[in-house]
C-alpha cells in the first residue's frame, strides 16, 4: 500500500509579502546614496585648521548654562545628531539648552605633530572661551562622549574657565582594566610591542588602521551586521537606523601621531591620569582638581569601554555633587537612539540655571 | 501539531548560525593570538613594514629633490605655515575681544561718571534754589525784625505816655483833694 506524503508540509508557508519588502529593501541599500546625517540647524561659530566649533541653537531657550560637547578623536561626531527625532543635539535643543559641538575635524599629514596637549590647550580650550563668550553665560557644562570623556575631564583638570557641570559617558579614565586580549596589554605595556616607529613612518595613524585596531579589539571577525540587515530587511525602520550606523561605523577619522603616541604611552602604558602625574602643557592634571558637579555614565552592555574604566574617577575628583549611573545599552547605543539626550537633561536640569 | 499560520523565515535561522560562527571564530583567534609569540611576533611584523615605508619614503624624497618636484613634507610645511597664521590671527582677535571688553568697561564707568555728575548738578541747582529762598527768608526775618525793633519802641514810647498819664493822674488827685479842706476852715 502506497503512502501518501502531504506535499504542502514540504513546502515552507512563505510570507511573500514580507519577502518582498525585505529584498526592496537590500535593492535600496545597494543602490540608492547613503543616508544624510546631521540635520539640525546650526551656526559655525569659530574654526581653526581643521576643527570647527558649531552651535545648536535651543528652539527656545530655557538654561542659562549651555551644553558644550567633547567628542572621540576616533570617530566623527555626527553621531549625537544622526537621525531626526533620534538625534541627541536635536533632543537637547528641544528640550531647551544651547548646544555647542567641537567637531575635532580629521587631521592630515600637517597635523602629526599635534598631542593631547595642543589638542586640550589650543583648540578646547579656545572653543569653550569662544562658546562662552558666543552664548553670553558665565558658566559652561562640559559634556564628553568616549575619549571625548577623558580629554574633558583632563581640560577640566587644568582649566581656568569656569565650568559649572562635568558630564562623561563611556569614559575610559583608569587603563589597568582592557577589554582586548590581555597578552596585548601586557607587550603594549612592557614594550614587546612597539609603536612609535609606525607612527614616525605613518605621521597620522591612517582611519583603516584606526578601525582595524578596534576592530582587533572586539570581534576580529565581523559579518553579523549584515545577517542581522538581512533577517530584518523587511522592517523599513531598522534598516534606515542600519544605514546611518554602517555608516558611522565605516566612516573613522584619522587620529593624530603625536596625540596617539601620548594615548598610547602616558595613558595606557602609564596610566598617568588616574595616577595624577599626566602633565598637560606646564601643569598637572590631576582629576583631584577638578570641583564641577559631576555625573558618569556607563553601559552595561558595553564592550569596549569597561565600568571599571569609568568609576575610579568617583574617587579621584573634589566634586561635592557627583553621580554615576548605569544605563541598560552598548557603547555608541547611548547616541544612536538619542537616549543619552534624556540622561543629560533629567541631570543637568536643576544645575543649569534656569531661566524664568 | 504543527502551526500551519506560522511563517517561515529562512535568515531568522541563518541569522542564529552567523552568530554562532563569528563567535566561534573570534573565540579561537583570540586563543591563536593572546600569547607573546604572537605580540612579538606583530612587533617584527610591524617593524618591517615601517622600515619598508620609511625606505621607500627617503626614496621619492631624494627622487623628488632631483626632479624638483614638491613632497609631502613640503606642502606639510606650507600647510604649517597657514596654521601658524591662523594661530597669529586668533591671538590678534583674543586681544581685540580684550580691547573690547577694557573700552565696554570704561565706558561703562564713564557712563557712571556722567550719572553721578548729573546727580551732582541736580544736587547743586536743588542747593542753589534753597540758598536764594534762605536769602529772601533772611530779609523777610530782618524785615520783621525791623518791624519788631520799631514796634518794641513805640511800645516804649507808649510806656512813657503811661507814666506821663498816671503822674497827670496822680496830680489832678491831688488837685482834686486841696480845695475841700480850705474851704472847712475858713467857714469856722
Amino acid at each position: 500500500m502506497a503512502v501518501e506524503i502531504p506535499k504542502k508540509n514540504l513546502i515552507p508557508n512563505f510570507d511573500y509579502q514580507k519577502e518582498a519588502s525585505r529584498w526592496r529593501n537590500v535593492f535600496k541599500i545597494l543602490t540608492e546614496p547613503e543616508p544624510k546625517m546631521g540635520h539640525t540647524p546650526r551656526v559655525e561659530v569659530w574654526r581653526k585648521n581643521k576643527s570647527v566649533l558649531w552651535h545648536y541653537p535651543a528652539k527656545q531657550r530655557k538654561y542659562e548654562i549651555p551644553l558644550f560637547f567633547v567628542y572621540s578623536l576616533f570617530n566623527k561626531p555626527y553621531i549625537l545628531d544622526v537621525a531626526p527625532k533620534a538625534s541627541v543635539i536635536e533632543g537637547l535643543t528641544n528640550m531647551g539648552y544651547e548646544v555647542y559641538l567641537l567637531d575635532w575635524g580629521s587631521p592630515g599629514y600637517e597635523d602629526k605633530n599635534i598631542g593631547l596637549d595642543t589638542y586640550i590647550e589650543k583648540y578646547l580650550r579656545t572653543a569653550v572661551k569662544r562658546a562662552i563668550r558666543h552664548s553670553g553665560a558665565k558658566e559652561i557644562t562640559l559634556v564628553g562622549y568616549c575619549l571625548g570623556g577623558t580629554i574633558a575631564s583632563i581640560y577640566a583638570s587644568i582649566a581656568e574657565e569656569p565650568i559649572k557641570n562635568l558630564i562623561v559617558a563611556t569614559v575610559p579614565i583608569d587603563f589597568t582594566a582592557f577589554t582586548g586580549p590581555d597578552k596585548w596589554a601586557e607587550g603594549l605595556r612592557n614594550g614587546d610591542f612597539n609603536i612609535d616607529h609606525f607612527i614616525d613612518v605613518y605621521g597620522n595613524i591612517p582611519p583603516q588602521y584606526v578601525e582595524g585596531m578596534f576592530r582587533a579589539i572586539g570581534a576580529p571577525i565581523y559579518f553579523t551586521n549584515y545577517t542581522m540587515l538581512l533577517n530584518r530587511a523587511h522592517d523599513s525602520k531598522y534598516v534606515d537606523k542600519w544605514r546611518r550606523m554602517n555608516k558611522w561605523t565605516l566612516d573613522q577619522a584619522p587620529f593624530a601621531g603625536e596625540a596617539y603616541r601620548q594615548l598610547a604611552a602616558d595613558l595606557f602604558k602609564e596610566n598617568k591620569l588616574a595616577k595624577g602625574e599626566l602633565v598637560i602643557g606646564n601643569k598637572r592634571a590631576d582629576l583631584r582638581n577638578i570641583k564641577a558637579n559631576l555625573y558618569v555614565i556607563s553601559g552595561s552592555r558595553d564592550n569596549l569601554i569597561l565600568e571599571e574604566q569609568s568609576k575610579p574617577i568617583m574617587d579621584l575628583v573634589s566634586s561635592e555633587d557627583k553621580t554615576y549611573i548605569v544605563v541598560e545599552t552598548g557603547h555608541v547605543g547611548l547616541a544612536l537612539s538619542g537616549l543619552f539626550a534624556k540622561i543629560v537633561d533629567q541631570w543637568a536640569q536643576s544645575r543649569s540655571n534656569q531661566i524664568s | 501539531m504543527p502551526d500551519n499560520n506560522k511563517t517561515y523565515d529562512p535568515f531568522e535561522a541563518f541569522h542564529k548560525y552567523s552568530l554562532l560562527w563569528e563567535k566561534q571564530i573570534n573565540d579561537f583567534i583570540y586563543l591563536w593570538t593572546n600569547n607573546n609569540e604572537f605580540v612579538k611576533m606583530a612587533n617584527v611584523g610591524t617593524e618591517i613594514h615601517s622600515r619598508y615605508l620609511e625606505t621607500m619614503k627617503k626614496n621619492q624624497e631624494a627622487l623628488a629633490g632631483v626632479l624638483n618636484l614638491p613632497t609631502k613634507s613640503d606642502v606639510t610645511n606650507v600647510a604649517n605655515l597657514t596654521i601658524q597664521a591662523e594661530e597669529k590671527i586668533e591671538a590678534l582677535e583674543e586681544q581685540v575681544w580684550d580691547l573690547q571688553d577694557s573700552v565696554k568697561a570704561q565706558a561703562k564707568e564713564i557712563e557712571s561718571v556722567v550719572e553721578v555728575s548729573k546727580e551732582i548738578i541736580k544736587l547743586t541747582k536743588q542747593l542753589k534754589t534753597e540758598l536764594v529762598k534762605t536769602k529772601k527768608e533772611l530779609t523777610d526775618s530782618r524785615n520783621v525784625y525791623e518791624e519788631l525793633q520799631e514796634m518794641k519802641f513805640e511800645i516804649m514810647k507808649l510806656a512813657g505816655v503811661k507814666e506821663e498819664l498816671e503822674s497827670l493822674r496822680s496830680l489832678m488827685e491831688k488837685d482834686m483833694k486841696a480845695p475841700e479842706l480850705s474851704g472847712a476852715g475858713s467857714s469856722k
